[in-house]
């Protein structure tokens, strides 16, 4: 395993952010962001020649679990997150009959 | 077999970058919905190899299943154009069947913007009374309130005057004598 894989995915994820023209496109790049910070984490703490942590007696070395308790958190918050953005872009489409951002910035300063 | 396990990770790393790269580039977002299950589930397959299979678990029921459905749910009632309506009468529905003049009006106006008409007479919504119509359209998803005025027999549409589709409904409605579009201020919030 390697971090710089890993730190690529999280990359790409700011390219998608920063290049998309649609609302759900940048929910959907955040999601990305999100994947990658949760591997990058755990592998940060799954060290050479570790198992699992599940002590059964005789484990001497483990990958470290607090990382691991952390990212399940991450998970779920991150799933949370992803509904109260499309929940916002839905009440953006209703208030400006569009979800591109450009299209947005135009219709607001119109008004 | 530690060389076997490592070649897996880097085969997976590889797909998940590939991946990546497909949604952030793909356009069309119901393929981007089955990328992103996808997506999930090779990541829960790193996580296990990351000795995190714990991690894995949650990923393969959140992210796989939950998230693509919120985006399914949440694309599908985006172009949703909700209208309430009071009026009860030939105005929208005439003899059981959508052909009345405002339903005709208000298909062109949706159609323009490429929305979804959704008429809903629900009898708890239609009883709330004329001071609290603001409200409703405040609190709740209805975008349009339709009732009648019984003095001057016009139709009245009510929305909020912050919504930017609204002017577009003024302008259509001038060529109609019987309808008459009303739009609510904006109340400050305060801070």
């Amino acid at each position: 395993m390697d971090p710089m894989l890993t730190f690529l995915v999280i990359l790409i994820g700011m390219y998608g952010l920063s290049t998309s023209k649609n609302i759900i496109k940048s929910v959907f790049s955040v999601t990305i962001i999100e994947s990658g910070v949760i591997l990058l984490f755990l592998n940060l703490g799954n060290w050479q020649g570790g198992s699992i942590p599940i002590i059964n007696g005789a484990a001497d070395l483990i990958a470290d679990p607090l990382p691991q308790a952390l990212m399940i958190t991450t998970i779920v918050i991150g799933s949370t997150v992803t509904a109260l953005a499309l929940m916002l872009c839905i009440k953006v489409f209703h208030h400006y009959g569009t979800v591109e951002w450009r299209e947005i910035l135009r219709r607001g300063e119109g008004k | 077999m530690p060389d076997m396990l490592e070649i897996t990770a880097y085969a997976l790393q590889v797909l998940l970058i590939i991946m990546a790269l497909a949604i952030v580039t793909h356009k069309n977002t119901g393929t981007i919905i089955v990328l992103i299950a996808v997506f999930s589930l090779v990541t829960a397959s790193l996580y296990v190899i990351n000795k995190a299979p714990d991690v894995a678990i949650a990923e393969v029921a959140i992210g796989s299943a939950i998230i693509p459905l919120i985006y399914v749910i949440s694309i599908s009632r985006q172009r949703e154009f909700i209208v309430l309506d009071k009026a009860m009468d030939d105005f929208i529905i005439s003899d059981d069947a959508f052909t009345g003049v405002g339903y005709i009006f208000l298909k062109r106006f949706t159609d323009f913007y490429h929305l979804e008409l959704n008429i809903s007479n629900d009898v708890r919504l239609c009883s709330v009374g004329r001071g609290r119509e603001q409200k409703l359209c405040e609190e709740t998803n209805v975008d349009l309130i339709v009732s009648k005025d019984e003095e001057t027999g016009k139709y009245l549409l009510k929305g909020k005057q912050s919504n930017i589709l609204m002017h577009k409904l003024k302008q259509m409605a001038r060529d109609y004598d019987t309808i008459e579009v009303v739009t609510f201020k904006d109340r400050d919030f305060g801070d």
